[in-house]
């Protein structure tokens, strides 16, 4: 198996349905080491299911996905240690509301990869600083701006050394002036060569950032292109619309 | 500021209603004063405030003997309500488990010890337990069904605490590599655990009271001490009395701890983080 040229992140024929309704068509996607892919759409188009399945936090009904050329677990440890290995960070931040951010930070790298609590705490104060919330390490997530808690989240995925980063709609719940902040956070991970998949809104965001957008409705991928194409000449008449539909207000 | 529920669930009020309040208030405290007036007439009246009743209250072994009994109530209160948890934690394991035969087990276990009577509990234990041959002490003839009787409400309120975590909670700790059960422990039922603590005290209080039906088994707590005062000094209205106080403090007590921790796991954090 070729390390360059195997995908770190693919989906293979994805299906999945909640109930009757069919939330994710036959879906088929790779995404590169390095690449940052931005999936947009309206919304229950299945987008932030498709990223959701990635870390098996929704199952799938059939098709394959495959992180660095080997099908994802099922269960059991073999599926905790994959997760490890993918970080994820939610529109609701999720960060654990009785711990204080640095504990956070520790959790998981003192539970499941083992590394000493004072390396653990060392890096998370490093990944803190990166971020710009260093100051607020001995809080309680509560006590954070919600955009200051979104990049302790960032951070928190970041202590696990993730060969991928997935991002369901990170920015959706912020107040419009803390966007800009987490959305700097994503765009340094990026410039660093963070391998990334991103479903948001923000589309000056993902016009700057991404290497390639997908655009999904109903549950299918309509097109897919490099951001400058899809944003200044559409090819398919639903994503015009789309398109049409968010800037012309 | 809104603090107090009275705050939550009523507007400001305006000048009529403050008239209003200020008028029932008053009739209220009339009321009240009436009642009292009428008790103590009636007390007086039957000659409840002889010295005879009362004089023995000035000895020092009265109080030490009503001072031994409540130790034994505290004593089995508290052991009954540590396995009370230990008990609710186990069924409220149970009855989450995909698992459908423990699950059934548990959820059958968590009815019956909700819905059986404790003087019930007591009586077989009493009356039943010792025709299989296993001796029990007094003291564990009284705890244990008191136990066994709060298990199935403790199992009820854990479950109620962990079902209030939100999902996220467990996903985030999902996505990071925790197993399921380094996540309950880590993440889940420490939040879960801040949030039932009032109705873990309420039951406390509850098999505190419960535990006055030792002098069925003639197990040494307060209330049958104060039983034993009764018949040696003829003076049931006056011994009632003290030992009702006795619990009443004891209980408000527990529910001002309660309120107090609480507090304290709300902001306990906020003030760590402060200093």
């Amino acid at each position: 198996m070729s390390q360059e040229n195997t995908p770190v992140i693919e989906l293979r024929h994805v299906n999945k349905h909640f109930g009757s309704l069919h939330v994710l068509k036959d879906i088929s996607l790779q995404v590169k080491k390095g690449e940052v892919v931005v999936i947009i759409g309206p919304s229950g188009s299945g987008k932030s299911t498709l990223c959701r399945t990635i870390n098996r936090l929704e199952t799938i009904d059939s098709g394959d996905i495959l992180i660095d050329g080997v099908k994802i677990p099922e269960e059991g440890k073999e599926l905790a240690s994959l997760r490890s290995q993918i970080g994820m960070v939610f529109q609701s931040f999720n960060l654990f509301a009785h711990m204080t951010i640095l504990d956070n930070m520790t959790l998981a790298p003192v539970d499941v990869l083992k590394i000493k609590r004072k390396e653990a705490r060392e890096e998370a104060m490093r990944l803190l600083e990166r971020v710009g919330v260093a100051d607020q390490a001995h809080k309680v997530p509560a006590q954070l701006s919600g955009g200051q808690q979104q990049r302790a989240a960032i951070a928190r995925a970041l202590a696990m050394h993730p060969k991928a980063m997935l991002f369901d709609e990170p920015t959706s719940a912020l107040d419009p002036e803390m966007i800009g902040e987490v959305l700097n956070v994503m765009s340094e991970l990026a410039a660093d060569g963070m391998t990334m998949l991103i479903v948001t809104h923000e589309m000056n965001f993902a016009r700057r950032v991404a290497d390639r957008v997908i655009f999904m409705d109903g549950g299918v991928i309509v097109e897919e292109a490099d951001p400058e194409t899809f944003f200044s000449s559409p090819k398919t008449e639903r994503a015009k619309l789309f398109l049409n539909s968010i800037t012309a207000h | 500021m809104k603090t107090s529920i009275r705050d939550m669930l009523y507007e400001e009020p305006g000048p009529k209603t403050r008239k209003n309040i200020r008028i029932f208030t008053i009739l209220s405290i009339l009321l009240i004063a009436a009642l009292l007036a009428v008790i103590i007439r009636q007390f007086a009246v039957t000659g409840q405030f002889a010295p005879r009743y009362w004089n023995f209250f000035t000895r020092w072994t009265t109080w030490k003997f009503l001072g031994q009994g409540l130790w034994v109530t505290i004593e089995s209160a508290l052991t009954g309500a540590v396995i009370a948890f230990v008990l609710g934690f186990l069924l409220m394991r149970g009855k989450l488990r995909r698992n459908k035969i423990l699950h059934a087990v548990s959820v059958c276990l968590i009815e019956f010890t909700r819905g059986v009577p404790t003087l019930l509990l007591i009586y077989f234990f009493f009356l039943i337990v010792p025709q299989t041959g296993i001796k029990l002490s007094a003291f564990w003839k009284i705890t244990l069904p008191c136990a066994i009787s709060a298990c199935g409400v403790v199992a009820e309120a854990l479950r109620a605490g962990v079902n209030a975590v939100p999902y996220g909670q467990t996903e985030a700790a999902l996505s990071l590599g925790l197993t399921e059960t380094r996540l309950f422990y880590k993440v889940v039922f420490p939040q879960a655990i801040r949030f039932v603590i009032p109705s873990l005290i309420a039951e406390l209080v509850i098999v505190l009271k419960d535990t006055t039906f030792a002098y069925v088994v003639t197990c040494a707590d307060l209330m049958q001490n104060a039983k034993v005062l009764i018949s040696n000094y003829d003076a049931m209205l006056s011994v009632y009395l003290v030992v009702a106080v006795i619990y009443i403090l004891i209980n408000y007590l527990l529910n001002k701890l309660s309120d107090r921790l609480a507090f304290r796991l709300k902001t306990g954090t906020a003030e760590r983080s402060a200093a």
